[in-house]
């Protein structure tokens, strides 16, 4: 049972992490290397309005969350509209780019001492029981429930809204969506923000169960196998992806050999490259492009 | 027109630095001040050259000035070699300082050696190298030595038990943290332990727990790790999340006891070589004044590490006459030994055959529950560093 457990929580993680990348891809076709930078900064703003609204965890939590929201349009404007019509290549190294730079502003802001917000709002992430035999954590069992949460409201929004549906429309062809009349740059900027909104609230989790270092960029690319599995372009296929790969590493951790966690999601990776190289629900003709 | 003055003012700029620079004795360090590594690496350094900038302020030493060159490496090999190699060329250094993960040692030893430069661990893991006999170049003050450490935390758990000592195991997947667990795995064999699982971690990685639980499952009583301290830590967090109830002993690396204060959990040991700040010892105050004054960003629990380092390099500059040469520096390392004013157990000694230290001294702490304090469990332990 715990086993279970273990896979959901590490799922999770993976596929609330590969959700941003598979926002930002899905509108722009841009992979964002930035993307563990940006998750790193998210849970840096929880810690800075946790440290400035003492006693007041649920404002300190909303205020991060609206300072996520808002980077992800500023990201946008500032510098990816920028790339706009230019190669792919560019942006991404853009990307790469953004992330140099916000790791050495978080270096001279905060320093590179471990941090831990969940202490600063003055919460404990305590044991909860699951059946006689296993146990998540409280904030386990968040990132499970604001990751199902997080892909449901996308749903809703991808298939019931207005925006949503001009998002997909661009996504599938920018340039007759903007013959229709629709923003290209408010789409994308909203691509931005989401993507930053979702990869800071997994930072903000992953920093409140473990602790808030740099090591953060890397498990933001660690991540990105599961969205190549799902394919880049699906959502769906993201939350199959992190399944996959999550059962994967946590079996062969218990089974075989603890070792062979870093190379899990690279080995599932290149198995389904081999297979499907598109990846179980990504669209064949989007991947060929790239 | 405009780009000639801007020239000369270089030009300029680069005379004005080499004369500082030959009035100075000048040391370079490279280290992993940004990355995933910083947070053990970077106050060091830090802390290292706040106490030479304020020894300059008294006047310097042997009334010269000592300057000290910092470049970030990010702990990634190929930045470390070419900051060594910018430090030795340009900078003419006479000491090469690392703190920086044991994955950037290697060019570094390469670079010290064609130039004939010492090279001293001041916040890196010491390798065998500056174990008797030592290599002619290579020093290390570095609190954590492979194998003693291993010695000291086992034979405390021996000395703790009652019961049947049923020990698993927690590193992080580097070399040198998974050779010290494979010895500690000897180790503790030798010292009629069982070792009931080892598991080695990512660096880093999302969650513990899969690595926790499969612990867990093989029912140690004790539990030894040895690695960064985020590996240490949060898989004896996990551990406690999934109901374990087992002792678990760890190396008090920089931040251990801010961290003791944060856990609060009786049964987490760390051992460690450095005196932590609940002693109050009138350096320990000296080293609150200097991260005042010089604004560090970091604690100053995390800085005794960078004070022993600048006690060091003080004590090694002050006996290397002007002018100085890296050979001069290399023979005034040979035969050093510093008080280290209680920072430690007993006084940093090097000679020219160990360049490590003669005696290690290790005590262990942990949280009590009953006076919600961090307490000493266990008193200086002398450890000889044998050839």
């Amino acid at each position: 049972m715990q086993l279970v457990v273990n896979i959901v929580v590490l799922a999770s993680i993976y596929a609330l992490i590969c959700c941003g990348y598979v926002l930002i891809y899905r509108v722009s076709r841009v992979v964002s290397l930035a993307h563990g930078e940006l998750m790193m900064l998210g849970a840096y703003g929880l810690y800075a309005t946790a440290s400035l609204f003492t006693g007041h965890p649920l404002g300190a939590i909303a205020a991060a969350a609206l300072l996520a929201i808002v980077l992800g349009g500023l990201v946008y404007f500032l510098l990816m509209r920028h790339m706009t019509g230019e190669m792919v290549l560019a942006a991404v190294l853009t990307t790469i780019a953004l992330g140099i730079l916000l790791r050495g502003v978080i270096v001279l802001v905060w320093g590179a001492q471990e941090q831990h917000p969940l202490h600063v709002l003055g919460w404990q992430n305590v044991a909860l029981p699951v059946g006689p035999r296993a146990k998540i954590s409280v904030v386990g069992l968040t990132l499970v429930l604001t990751t199902a949460a997080v892909y449901l409201g996308l749903w809703v929004f991808l298939r019931r809204t207005r925006w949503g549906i001009r998002m997909r429309a661009v996504g599938q062809n920018p340039l007759l969506a903007a013959q229709r009349g629709i923003g290209l740059h408010g789409i994308y900027a909203l691509a931005w923000s989401l993507a930053t909104f979702t990869g800071g609230l997994v930072g903000m989790l992953i920093a409140s169960d473990s602790a808030l270092d740099q090591g953060m960029v890397v498990i933001g690319l660690k991540a990105f196998p599961a969205a190549l599995v799902g394919g880049l372009d699906s959502l769906l296929g993201t939350l199959v992806g992190a399944l996959i790969v999550a059962t994967a590493e946590v079996l062969l951790i218990h089974y075989v050999n603890p070792l062979l966690a870093d190379v899990v999601p690279f080995l599932v990776l290149l198995a389904t490259l081999i297979v499907r190289p598109w990846g179980l629900r990504g669209t064949r003709e989007e991947l060929d492009r790239v | 027109m405009k780009r000639i003055p801007v020239f000369v003012m270089l030009l300029g700029l680069m005379f004005a630095g080499a004369a500082a620079a030959q009035d100075a004795y000048v040391i370079g360090a490279t280290g992993a001040m940004t990355g995933p590594a910083a947070a053990n690496f970077a106050p060091v350094l830090e802390a290292m050259k706040a106490y030479l900038d304020n020894l300059n302020a008294k006047g310097g030493i042997n009334g010269k000035q000592v300057q000290m060159i910092i470049q970030d490496d990010s702990g990634e090999p190929s930045k470390a070699a070419a900051n060594a190699k910018k430090l030795i060329a340009q900078d003419k250094v006479l000491m090469l300082v690392t703190s920086s993960p044991s994955s950037t040692y290697a060019p570094l030893v390469v670079e010290s050696k064609r130039a004939g430069v010492p090279l001293y661990y001041a916040g890196a893991v010491c390798p065998k190298e500056t174990y008797p006999p030592a290599d002619p170049l290579q020093f290390c003050s570095t609190a954590y030595g492979a194998t003693l450490d291993s010695q000291a935390a086992l034979a405390f758990v021996k000395a703790q038990s009652t019961e049947p000592v049923r020990i698993g195991f927690a590193t992080m997947a580097i070399p040198i943290a998974r050779a010290e667990i494979e010895y500690a795995e000897q180790l503790a064999k030798q010292l009629g332990m069982t070792a009931v699982d080892t598991e080695i971690t990512p660096p880093p990685t999302p969650d513990y727990t899969p690595f926790a639980t499969k612990l867990k499952d093989a029912n140690p009583n004790w539990v030894y790790s040895w690695s960064p301290w985020v590996s240490q830590v949060r898989t004896f967090e996990a551990l406690r999340r999934l109901g374990w109830n087992g002792r678990y002993i760890t190396w008090a690396h920089l931040n251990a006891e801010e961290e003791l204060a944060r856990i609060k959990d009786p049964t987490l040991y760390v051992v460690g070589t450095n005196a932590l700040f609940q002693d109050n010892l009138p350096i320990h105050a000296e080293i609150r004044a200097t991260t005042q004054r010089a604004n560090l960003k970091y604690p100053a629990t995390y800085l005794a590490e960078g004070f022993i380092a600048g006690l060091v390099a003080e004590s090694v500059l002050r006996a290397t006459a002007w002018p100085p040469t890296p050979a001069k520096v290399v023979a005034a390392m040979n035969n050093l030994k510093v008080d280290l004013k209680g920072l430690r157990g007993g006084p940093l000694e090097w000679t020219a055959d160990n360049h490590f230290r003669t005696t290690q001294h290790y005590r262990v702490w942990h949280w009590d529950a009953a006076k919600q304090a961090i307490i000493q469990i266990q008193d200086w332990q002398a450890i000889p560093v044998k050839r």
